[in-house]
């Protein structure tokens, strides 16, 4: 069985994060990315894939800064490809925008299962898996936590509120959006990235347009600092100070 | 001496010597198939130290009671030894005695009195042993111990007799030289043991004093107390490379140029596998080692113990709890990754095992099959994206330079004569960053002509090695030396001990030679050639904790004092000081991990240390991670009103203040 998984860098949202001038966007220049941690999962869920089933793992992810050493954390862990999606420019990062350029190259891919980390902090609802299920027209099941590949289809656990869940068999080609991997991630030593230095990551490249003219951000905004929250300002001892004060004025210390 | 009676002296010493010679060779016989290891350079140091920590006890001598009676036990036996010559000499050459060279006068003499010492000193033992129980023996195999101190016993007591009867037989005379065997001789000659029963007598006592002997000797290759015969090779075989550089992972004979990892037991060296031949179970390592005391799951005594035992359970000659691969199944996880790699175990060992890199080794087996500490992953995973553990981006490296009141060089652009390497705690920590700034301001002052890496600094990775991931620090280091060779600078500052460790010792295996300086000892140069002038001093008492990195790793142990008592300041020395200092509990990539198991942190336990000399009230760090450690440890014991954590860059900021 062939399966393809998708990887995407994240903000680390502990940073302090900063506008574009147009406010459209977070200011990339300064912040730091990780991986998104369910595609973290998704990865995971694939390599356990091919120890149990002998399945074929290609890790796909859109050419960008930081992405080439994703690929190789990912080659790292024991995928058998790795590939980034090479664009001219990426100008709307939304999923609705990527899906199709997602699609693209899973229909050069031609895998069995596409694998995807049910969200991400741009992905807040979980849109991309139907997106890309939608343009390929696969079936596709989402908050998944338990994957079995049994002869050519798949059986897959989906969780529901209340801590019930189904078992779900589905018919291949899909596409799955991952919660949690059967186990958690494992560490991958630095010796196998180490060794992996000098790997250059293949391009793919793919012949379609971005989304572009449906959905896209016009303003985005940092919370709110005028009224109804105090913000305290200094250095660590400062603020520490204020807060006890505070804290003493409304009688919760002493 | 009949024939019949040398013949069977001959047969048993032979038999007795195969026996123990097989009982030998099946124990080690797997260093045959261990990894090599050359250890035979400076021959002249390596014997040095063999007489000084056998010959002179330098280490024994630590534990003063333990390292007497030792000591006593130690000399008794040489002496004895002739006894031994005496016994199986004239047994099997007939004809043979020491008596022309005074076997029967000076001789004769100092082995009664070693008899009556050896008395006093297996006493001793028995007194520790069964009485006061000190709590490093736990986990020691006592019956091993009963048994030898009831051998010594009987080799020394059938040699009295033997020595009493010939002495009734004869009559009964005292014998100035005999002064023992004249005593028991005069009880046996009022018990009627005189003429034929006497000889019979001695007869019997001498067959019983071999018989003795060779029990022992058959005995020893199974018992801790092979010490006697491994001791000196595995002090000899000691390491002499710096304190601070672990040992490379073994190499794979199969893929060449690849290295490899500790799975089984030859994928030691011969010499770690010695080592648990080697250990006495004295359990000194266990009474220092600060995971220990925590109530974590590691003893570098039982860790020892159990690579022994599984070695010996490996080889079919025990039975004890073992699997393989050895990491995660003869050694627990949870105990490798208690380790904080402080040496402290290494440095008070009698017999120089080496217990951190073999800690070292079996983490980086559980690191490269992924299975870590889940905090630890965390860490790991940031230093691989971000070069720190912080989990910042590596452009926030320099950020508190904006709090300085002057521009800081960027060495990478211009040739500086100090070179500083930061750190990570020293650059993203808020509660050291008041240091570094402080720091930077006294090197300023100094007119100090220095500069920094900015963002291409990287953690120097001397705790990731002792994580066990053995690529991510060479990634690390590589980064480093890449950055450093393209700058050009005189000396290195560090602010952190365990940075000055790996830039002045680990790199050197790469092939990078700095000199490096911790800033301890610079700015004592700094104080010392006045270009740093104090103008307040204090005289209050204060107590200093010395860094496992700086001092028992790199000998960095006078300068923070002479610093501190410059500043007028009186220096009470905690009981665990210098080389015999207690861990903190970060070290070893420690602070990454989950530490609520503990029973009690080790930084808390020195707090205590400290409070209880009585009249200190400020206990004085050199390390970034000292001051978050110790401030740490102070507010979960409640005891701000009581002592306060200072670095010495504060000491020496307000000593110098012009401010009234």
């Amino acid at each position: 069985m062939k399966v393809v998984v998708i990887l995407r860098l994240n903000p680390v949202l502990t940073d302090e994060l900063e506008l574009t001038e147009d406010e459209s966007d977070i200011d990339r220049e300064w912040i730091g990315l990780e991986i998104n941690q369910f595609d973290d999962q998704s990865l995971e869920q694939a390599i356990l894939l091919k120890e149990s089933s002998d399945a074929h793992v290609t890790a796909i992810a859109i050419k960008d800064e930081g992405v080439e050493r994703l690929l190789k954390t990912a080659l790292a862990k024991g995928v058998d490809q790795a590939l980034q999606i090479s664009l001219e420019e990426i100008e709307d990062r939304s999923s609705r925008a990527l899906a199709p350029m997602y699609a693209a190259a899973i229909r050069e891919l031609q895998p069995d299962v596409v694998i995807v980390g049910v969200l991400s902090t741009d992905d807040l609802f979980g849109e991309l898996a139907p997106y890309i299920a939608a343009d390929l027209g696969w079936s596709q099941a989402s908050a998944i936590s338990d994957f079995r590949i049994e002869a050519d289809k798949i059986i897959v656990r989906q969780e529901y509120s209340g801590g019930r869940a189904a078992l779900l068999e589905m018919a291949t080609p899909a596409v799955v959006g991952l919660q949690t991997a059967t186990q958690p991630p494992r560490y991958v030593a630095g010796s196998k990235l180490r060794d992996l230095l000098k790997v250059e990551i293949p391009n793919l490249s793919i012949d379609v347009a971005p989304n572009l003219e449906k959905v896209g951000s016009t303003e985005l905004a940092l919370p709110d600092l005028s009224e109804g929250a105090t913000m305290f300002e200094g250095d660590t001892d400062a603020i520490a100070e204020q807060i006890h004060s505070l804290l003493q004025e409304k009688g919760f210390a002493s | 001496m009949t024939v019949s009676h040398t013949l069977v002296i001959w047969c048993l010493t032979i038999g007795a010597l195969i026996i123990a010679g097989w009982r030998a060779w099946y124990r080690f016989r797997p260093l045959l198939h261990a990894q090599p290891l050359n250890r035979t350079d400076q021959p002249w140091v390596r014997l040095k130290g063999v007489f000084g920590d056998v010959g002179l006890h330098r280490r024994l001598l630590k534990f003063s009671y333990s390292g007497v009676l030792h000591l006593m036990i130690f000399i008794s036996f040489l002496v004895l030894f002739t006894a031994i010559i005496q016994a199986f000499g004239s047994g099997l050459f007939p004809g043979f005695s020491l008596e022309p060279i005074g076997g029967e006068t000076w001789i004769a003499l100092l082995q009664e009195i070693f008899a009556g010492v050896m008395f006093l000193g297996v006493g001793m033992a028995v007194w520790q042993r069964y009485v006061k129980k000190p709590e490093r023996f736990k986990g020691s195999k006592k019956s091993d111990a009963t048994i030898i101190y009831v051998l010594i016993i009987a080799i020394v007591v059938t040699m009295l007799f033997e020595f009493g009867s010939q002495i009734a037989f004869k009559g009964g005379q005292y014998n100035q030289f005999r002064p023992i065997s004249s005593f028991i001789a005069s009880i046996l000659v009022n018990f009627g043991v005189i003429d034929s029963i006497a000889q019979t007598t001695a007869v019997f006592f001498y067959w019983a004093h071999v018989l003795a002997i060779l029990a022992f000797l058959i005995y020893i290759p199974g018992s801790k107390h092979r010490h006697m015969f491994t001791v000196m090779p595995n002090i000899f075989f000691r390491p002499l490379t710096p304190k601070g550089a672990l040992p490379a992972p073994p190499v794979d004979l199969v893929e060449e140029g690849k290295s490899k990892t500790v799975e089984k037991f030859e994928d030691f060296t011969w010499k770690d596998l010695f080592d648990t031949l080697s250990c006495t179970e004295c359990g000194r390592c266990q009474h220092v080692c600060p995971a220990h005391a925590s109530g974590s799951p590691l003893s570098p005594k039982t860790l020892i113990m159990d690579l022994r035992d599984g070695l010996l359970t490996d080889e079919g000659l025990m039975d004890a709890a073992y699997s393989l691969p050895i990491a995660g199944g003869t050694i627990k996880e949870e105990t490798l990754w208690s380790c904080t790699t402080c040496r402290a175990c290494m440095e008070v060992c009698p017999v120089h095992i080496e217990h951190v890199p073999k800690i070292v080794q079996l983490r980086r087996s559980l690191v490269e099959r992924g299975e870590i500490e889940p905090m630890l992953q965390t860490t790991l995973t940031s230093f691989q994206s971000h070069g720190n553990s912080f989990g910042k981006p590596a452009k926030q490296r320099a950020r508190w330079t904006k709090g300085l009141s002057f521009k800081i060089k960027d060495a990478r652009k211009q040739a500086v004569d100090i070179l500083w390497f930061v750190g990570d705690f020293a650059s993203f920590d808020p509660r050291v960053q008041k240091l570094t700034l402080a720091l930077g301001e006294l090197l300023h002052k100094a007119g100090v002509d220095f500069g920094i890496l900015f963002d291409g600094e990287h953690n120097s990775g001397n705790d990731v090695r002792r994580t066990g991931d053995e690529g991510l620090f060479e990634m690390l280091a590589h980064h480093n030396i890449n950055e450093l060779d393209s700058c050009e600078f005189n000396r290195i500052l560090t602010s952190d001990p365990h940075t000055l460790n790996a830039l002045g010792s680990e790199y050197r295996s790469l092939g990078a030679n700095y000199k490096v300086v911790h800033y301890s000892q610079f700015l004592w140069e700094l104080v010392n050639e006045g270009k740093l002038k104090i103008k307040n001093t204090s005289s209050n008492t204060v107590t200093y904790h010395d860094p496992c990195y700086l001092g028992r790793y790199n000998g960095g142990f006078d300068s923070p004092r002479n610093l501190i008592t410059s500043l007028g300041y009186q220096l009470h020395d905690m009981g665990r000081c210098r080389e015999n200092s207690f861990c903190c509990g970060a070290g070893g990539g420690r602070i990454w991990m989950d530490d609520s198991g503990m029973e009690e942190r080790p930084s808390e336990n020195r707090i205590k240390e400290a409070l209880a000399l009585g009249d200190v009230d400020q206990f004085i760090v050199a390390c970034p991670k000292d001051v978050v450690m110790y401030n740490a440890a102070v507010q979960t014991l409640g005891m701000e009103e009581k002592i306060i954590v200072r670095d010495l860059t504060e000491l020496v900021t307000a000593a110098i203040d012009d401010s009234p």
